[in-house]
């Protein structure tokens, strides 16, 4: 599969949508919304993380939808608004990737492979090469203790079936604060499969991680992640 | 002489607390709680003999650390008490937020839809 072009490309994609959470991301978005529409015919709609530069305006004149969040929630909270878009629209597949340039548009076609073929509800791109060694103590620390298996936890490069989208658009889903561990707990209680698909990830064109660029803010994550993976591991992990 | 000063302390702090339901800036439901803890501190400020009773009932032998233990006991129910209503208000508010950038989309689109152009919503109405 080399295109997901779904209209007279032969085969049928079935509903799709590509969901970008963006806060503060003027330098890039335009670009990242034009690959993504080079590769795909997919709607792409841009949340708006009450951004103070011109995210919003640049997202509608790049041709997507905004959803403006008029208060900041953070990466998650701006994704599940992008994912009760979906569910409200009746989308069978949605797509979460950064802003930044992080995620490229043409790994899509790799990623919506386990998904379309039924091998999988969830597949995440993965980037293990990726990161500091901070990070990578990070996931090796949080897999010890979550028993989840993706190898990439904290990567919002991800494709949601639908019943994935219907489980995280809830109420529960919205106490979380990060689209990793807490979201794959959530889906592996579902039942969900999840699949990792080895992708590229350039560096960030502009900006930094919200959560590895200081002590301060890793120490929050991993204390937040930890209590979690204590608190919501099942006893036999199924992923 | 103390258990005068006590006494009144807690018929203050029940009168503050009726003062600031009256004029809405306490909700009822937060002032019983209040109501409460201030009519216990005016009954054990006028009554000390109560807690020396129950410590010597409990075999605490020195019946002010009693009164402290309970004091602290009952502040940390109430604080885990607060989080609990701050996580589930927390929840409400990131859904409403979620729902005003749907709706406002759909406004938006209603809108273009109409010929109109869409309303001018300042970027930070909600920040304060």
């Amino acid at each position: 599969m080399n295109s997901l072009r779904s209209p007279g490309s032969g085969r049928k994609i079935p509903r799709t949508i590509v969901i970008i959470p963006a806060h503060n991301e003027a330098s890039d978005i335009g670009r990242v919304i034009a690959e993504v529409r080079e590769v795909t015919a997919f709607p792409v709609v841009v949340v708006d993380d009450a951004s103070s530069d011109d995210t919003r305006e640049l997202a509608r004149s790049a041709g997507a939808i905004v959803i403006p969040l008029s208060v900041q929630l953070g990466a998650w909270g701006a994704i599940q608004a992008g994912l009760r878009y979906a569910l409200s629209r009746n989308f069978e597949y949605a797509v979460t990737m950064d802003a930044d340039g992080q995620h490229k548009a043409g790994s899509l076609p790799a990623m919506m492979q386990p998904i379309l073929e039924k091998r999988a509800d969830i597949s995440i791109g993965c980037c293990t090469r990726r990161g500091s060694r901070l990070r990578k103590l990070a996931w090796g620390l949080m897999k010890g203790v979550s028993g989840l298996t993706p190898d990439d936890l904290t990567s919002g490069f991800r494709v949601y079936d639908r019943r994935a989208i219907k489980a995280l658009a809830g109420r529960e889903a919205t106490l979380l604060e990060y689209q990793d561990v807490g979201v794959l707990f959530m889906l592996q209680r579902e039942g969900l499969n999840i699949e990792d698909v080895e992708v590229e990830m350039p560096p960030r064109n502009s900006g930094i991680s919200r959560i590895f660029h200081s002590w301060t803010s890793v120490g929050f994550y991993m204390a937040y992640t930890l209590l979690l993976s204590l608190t919501k591991r099942q006893r036999k992990a199924r992923l | 002489m103390i258990p005068l000063i006590t006494g009144i302390l807690g018929v203050i702090t029940a009168a503050t607390i009726l003062v600031l339901i009256r004029r809405d800036h306490l909700h009822a439901r937060y002032g019983l709680w209040w109501m409460g803890a201030a009519f216990a501190f005016a009954l054990l400020g006028i009554f000390p003999w109560v807690f020396d009773e129950l410590a010597v009932y409990l075999g605490v032998a020195y019946a002010p650390v009693l009164a402290l233990m309970l004091a602290i006991i009952l502040l940390v129910l109430k604080i885990l008490v607060m989080d609990l209503e701050r996580s589930r208000n927390q929840v409400k508010i990131n859904r409403l937020v979620q729902r005003i950038g749907l709706l406002e989309n759909d406004l938006r689109a209603l809108q273009k839809m109409r010929g109109n152009e869409p309303g001018p919503y300042g970027r930070d109405e909600l920040q304060d």
